[in-house]
């Protein structure tokens, strides 16, 4: 598509750019948070905290430009869609940093109580499908692919099942020793924010399919019922 | 203008992987080197200062790249083809190209503009690598912060840096990744050459080697201890009762066997683990392998009172290693067998030219279904192997932790011979070898199916396709 104002095109471009070095930040603290946790690294924990300013204002700078470009430019169809979900796409993202924040507050928690080994490999492999999940996404934003896009989305209960198996195995634990429960509450959320953070990339899948086509994904999603068999 | 323009329309596309595709993509790089051969030699001889540019990065990139044996040989070549004598502006570009290893030339203008960040020239292993066209912006590349950090102060400051790169997806590689500043371009452009060097297979041998001990020390004390206590016995109060002895002994000779096999597993369980980010080449033929372990495990399936059910439509061509699929099939039908327990069936079914949905489409409408590994870039035709047992199903709660280590799922029977646990953790290792996939469906009480999947060579899927 041709612009008349070659500076137009330009501020698209960087829009762009911008969603994408926040989109590998926020991929970074999650699998940092995750290294953090599983190896006990209290240092890396801390700089995941206080790197999350840096997601902050990128979020708040995407925005701010959006809505520059939406009031002086006026973009229509593909380039409005573009723009807006570049918004949306960066406050999905700003949300990843936050749950990777807190995954590292509670990691320098439980970095003082005894190991619990086999619940941490849980975690670990729960932390490991959440952080490809987001990677894909953010690969099918980058290269405009529809169908990895849909193939996030479409995975959605992978996540789902781990936690629900966590989630009973967290139980199991607590009632056969409830020493444990101090450490495990803090492994519930942490579980609980990684299967939000795949959340988040299924949402960033439908963006990214609504950026492409115009339309929502709307049709039945494969859900699990466990959860439901568990409350 | 960017100095390096791409290269020419008959450049090759970067490659899904596919490694049958790898000789189409030779064919196409050798005619596309010929092109921007003639294409590059002819704009950059106008320009003898990138004509340098170009020799100097690749040559540094050379000798960065090669190991210590090889360092003379490189230095001599820096000596020999010093850029004023110069090789040919193109055989520069196709030594940049042939490598080994990704090389990528990137310019800058503005600090502030991230968009204005461009890959001039990203050689073959780079636009594999990154999936990326031979010219494109940066950020579509890498968005790694750390690594864009090192680009940024190459480019603006100077600084030649150094950092690791790790590219995530189910097929982890490691990649140690070096930044340097090049000399600057018309208008100003601030240039940097980017290489990367695989380092997956320190990386693994060091994680290995640590995985290694702790499984075995930790799945070896239950087996020994035993024996040791055994040995107690039979040297106490055992020592004059030969029906006691000979029971014990029994029970001896079971767990010394059960140690044998573990540490079996956890070392083929290691080989395969080392070798699992080096795709397999040769040509297998999938319904010859589940056919000659379905002729094998006969035996052993009638002697515990189990029927198989064979469907195997052949022939279907994949990429692997035959060695490795046997295993797989091995371990799966060896599992049905198990669990089948007697008077019960195994069903084995090969079937071809499947897209991954189709592959792992439930077949049970009353049954879960969980998919154990799915591979990277599912935009291909498959061939499936799915082995479906009688036995009691597996809860739904177990089927994500099935391929962990030594998972076992509680209050199951698994026959009078105990399994090491580590079946299903080869069986995922070796599939994300070929690229492939698995899935396990199962509903309570009725029965578990587990479903592998590889990607079918070019030249079938395009029959199965047409």
């Amino acid at each position: 598509m041709e612009h008349t104002v070659k500076a137009y095109g330009e501020e698209l471009k960087n829009l762009t750019a911008d969603v994408v070095r926040l989109g590998g930040l926020a991929e970074a603290q999650v699998a940092d948070s995750i290294v953090s946790f599983a190896r006990r690294d209290l240092n890396l924990a801390q700089s995941v905290i206080e790197r999350d300013d840096k997601l902050d204002s990128l979020e708040a700078e995407i925005e701010r430009k959006a809505i520059r470009l939406i009031a002086l430019r006026q973009p229509v169809a593909q380039d409005l869609r573009h723009t807006v979900a570049a918004m949306k796409f960066a406050m999905q993202l700003e949300r990843c940093g936050d749950l990777a924040k807190n995954i590292c507050k509670r990691s320098l928690i439980l970095a003082e109580a005894e190991p619990l080994s086999p619940l941490t490999r849980s975690i670990e492999r729960m932390g490991n499908l959440v952080t490809g999940r987001l990677k894909d996404v953010l690969d099918a934003y980058t290269s405009h692919n529809l169908d990895r896009a849909v193939a996030v989305w479409a995975r959605d209960d992978e996540v789902d099942e781990h936690y629900n198996s966590l989630f009973r195995e967290l139980l199991t634990y607590m009632m056969a020793d409830p020493r444990t429960i101090n450490s495990c509450a803090h492994l519930l959320f942490i579980a609980k924010n990684l299967e939000r953070i795949g959340d988040h990339a299924t949402n960033l899948a439908e963006i990214v399919y609504f950026e492409i086509t115009g339309e929502e994904l709307m049709s039945e999603r494969p859900k699990g019922d466990a959860l439901q068999r568990i409350l | 203008m960017p100095l390096l323009q791409s290269p020419s329309p008959m450049a090759p596309e970067p490659s899904r992987g596919a490694s049958p595709r790898a000789w189409i993509l030779v064919l196409a790089l050798v005619l596309g080197l010929a092109v921007l051969a003639l294409t590059v030699a002819g704009r950059l001889a106008s320009e003898p200062a990138g004509a340098a540019l170009l020799s100097l990065g690749a040559i540094s990139a050379v000798v960065w790249l090669s190991g210590a044996p090889a360092r003379r040989l490189a230095a001599s070549v820096t000596v020999e083809a010093a850029p004023v004598v110069g090789l040919p502006a193109a055989a520069l570009m196709e030594v940049a190209e042939g490598l080994p290893d990704p090389v990528m030339v990137i310019s800058g203008y503005d600090p502030g503009d991230f968009a204005g960040r461009q890959v001039l020239f990203a050689n073959l292993a780079a636009r594999e690598l990154f999936r990326i066209p031979a010219e494109a912006m940066l950020l579509t590349a890498v968005r790694n912060p750390e690594v864009l950090e090192v680009v940024d102060e190459a480019l603006f400051a100077g600084i030649e840096g150094q950092t690791f790169y790790e590219a995530g997806g189910v097929q982890d590689r490691y990649w140690n990744v070096l930044a340097k500043p090049l000399a600057a371009g018309p208008e100003g452009h601030k240039r940097a050459l980017l290489v990367l060097r695989d380092q997956t297979d320190a990386r693994r041998n060091e994680r290995m080697r640590a995985d290694f001990l702790a499984n075995a020390s930790h799945e070896l004390r239950t087996p020994l201890a035993s024996l040791a206590g055994f040995i107690d016995t039979l040297r106490g109060h055992a020592k004059d009762d030969p029906k006691a002895r000979d029971r014990f002994l029994e029970i001896m000779a079971a767990q010394a066997w059960r140690m044998a096999r573990l540490i079996e597993d956890l070392m083929s369980l290691s080989r395969i683990e080392l070798n699992e980010h080096i795709r397999p080449s040769d040509t297998v033929d999938l319904s010859v392998a589940v056919s000659d372990v379905v002729d094998a495990l006969g035996p052993q399936a009638q002697g515990a009172g189990v029927a198989f059910d064979v469907h195997c439509a052949g022939p279907a061509a994949v990429t692997g290693d035959r060695d490795q699929i046997v295993q797989v099939a091995q371990n799966l039908i060896d599992n049905g067998v198990k669990y089948a327990g007697r008077g019960g069936r195994v069903r084995i079914q090969l079937i071809c030219g499947l897209t991954a949905a189709e592959a792992v489409a439930l077949h049970n409408p009353n049954g879960a279904r969980l998919s154990l590994l799915t591979p990277d870039h599912a935009d291909q035709l498959y061939a499936a192997i799915r082995v479906t047992d009688s036995g009691p199903g597996i809860k739904r709660d177990h089927l994500p932790r099935l391929t962990e280590r030594f998972y076992r799922v509680e209050g199951q029977k698994s026959g009078e011979r105990l399994g090491t646990g580590l079946g299903l953790a080869i069986v995922k290792h070796i599939m994300n070898r070929h690229h492939g996939g698995l899935a396990v469906e199962s509903e309570e009480g009725a029965g578990a199916t587990f479903v592998v999947y590889f990607p079918l060579t070019l030249a079938v899927a395009n029959a199965a396709a047409s």
